[in-house]
């Protein structure tokens, strides 16, 4: 693969392997690193990528395993517990979290990361169920339920933070 | 309403087609949403947003390095054939068997060992230049295969040598 066709098959979907790397590590910058080191290894083993078909999903594919990959090297770091519950915010998160869109951000990255890789390539990058299986490497029907699962979740923290709101108003 | 309702149900079923979810998004997009549903606006505000996020500059650069090992390659190959070019001229100038001499730059030279040391001098000068050239890029397996027409050149030298010593030998 020449670097022309190396530009126009893989680093167009550079902004998706930022987002899915940042979605995963929940650090811009760490995320920036991945798909610069995912880039540099894609370049070097350039001759096998005229055999793949699909690109998008071979490159998100390869994205996902590398952060994971990071994610265990520096396991002390940053990697919550996979099953986390809400926590009800203190006053200063309060204050953080004022509008509701900040805290659906927050909400998503707290979900496990399956759950939240899955969400955000279904619900930002508008993937097909047999992509993001591919990518997970899990079936369609596993795909469906975490997707369903995440979506649940975050339909059930809006709802409380709807009636949290609705309760500090009537007080 | 209704409809949205089911829509909206399906949703978070993890059920809804790529097309519905379009629907949905350009539904909470509108100025249109029902009071009801408003609570789940900012949800698909943030997917929105998020998929404009774009990943950062960095990424020319390692694009900028790929040059570079292009243009290392290109120069690699130019000094390989300049090296190429000068054995073959020091080959067909080489001093016959009866004509005791060598022409360098239009020069006659009567030495075998001047011409052979100029000969030696000349793969060194291309040796060093090749090697410093090529420090960065170690890890590049490409310009280790590369490096290999080195050693070529260093068994073309011998062979010279081999045929100069002979030359003496038979003189």
């Amino acid at each position: 693969m020449e670097s022309t066709q190396f530009n126009n098959q893989v680093l167009k979907h550079s902004d998706k392997l930022f987002r899915l790397a940042k979605s995963i590590l929940r650090n811009g910058d760490a995320a920036q690193d991945a798909v610069q080191d995912l880039i540099v290894k894609l370049w070097e083993k350039r001759t096998v990528l005229d055999d793949v078909e699909n690109m998008q999903a071979f490159t998100m594919r390869s994205m996902r395993n590398l952060c994971l990959d990071t994610i265990r090297q520096n396991k002390d770091e940053d990697e919550l517990p996979v099953e986390l519950e809400y926590v009800e915010p203190n006053p200063h998160q309060q204050v953080e979290r004022k509008d509701l869109a900040s805290l659906i951000r927050r909400l998503i990255d707290d979900l496990p990361e399956l759950q939240r890789t899955i969400i955000r390539m279904r619900d930002v990058e508008e993937m097909e169920i047999s992509e993001i299986a591919y990518i997970t490497t899990l079936t369609e029907n596993a795909v469906s339920v975490n997707l369903s699962r995440a979506r649940q979740k975050i339909r059930e923290q809006i709802l409380n933070e709807q009636k949290r709101v609705e309760e500090t108003v009537w007080k | 309403m209704e409809m949205m309702n089911e829509l909206l149900e399906k949703y978070f079923r993890g059920e809804t087609t790529l097309v519905e979810e379009a629907e949905l998004k350009k539904y909470f997009a509108s100025q249109d949403v029902n009071i009801e549903h408003e609570i789940y606006r900012a949800l698909f505000v943030v997917f929105d947003q998020e998929k404009n996020e774009t990943a950062k500059a960095p990424l020319k650069k390692v694009m900028v390095s790929q040059n570079r090992v292009k243009q290392l390659w290109i120069r690699t190959f130019s000094y390989s054939g300049i090296a190429a070019a000068l054995i073959l001229a020091l080959w067909i100038q080489r001093p016959k068997q009866n004509d005791d001499y060598a022409v360098i730059h239009g020069r006659r030279i009567d030495s075998p060992e001047y011409a052979q040391q100029y000969a030696e001098k000349k793969m060194n000068d291309i040796n060093m230049i090749l090697k410093d050239g090529l420090k960065p890029m170690h890890r590049m397996e490409v310009v280790k295969q590369n490096l290999q027409l080195l050693n070529k050149i260093s068994e073309t030298q011998d062979k010279i040598l081999e045929i100069e010593k002979t030359h003496t030998i038979n003189n």
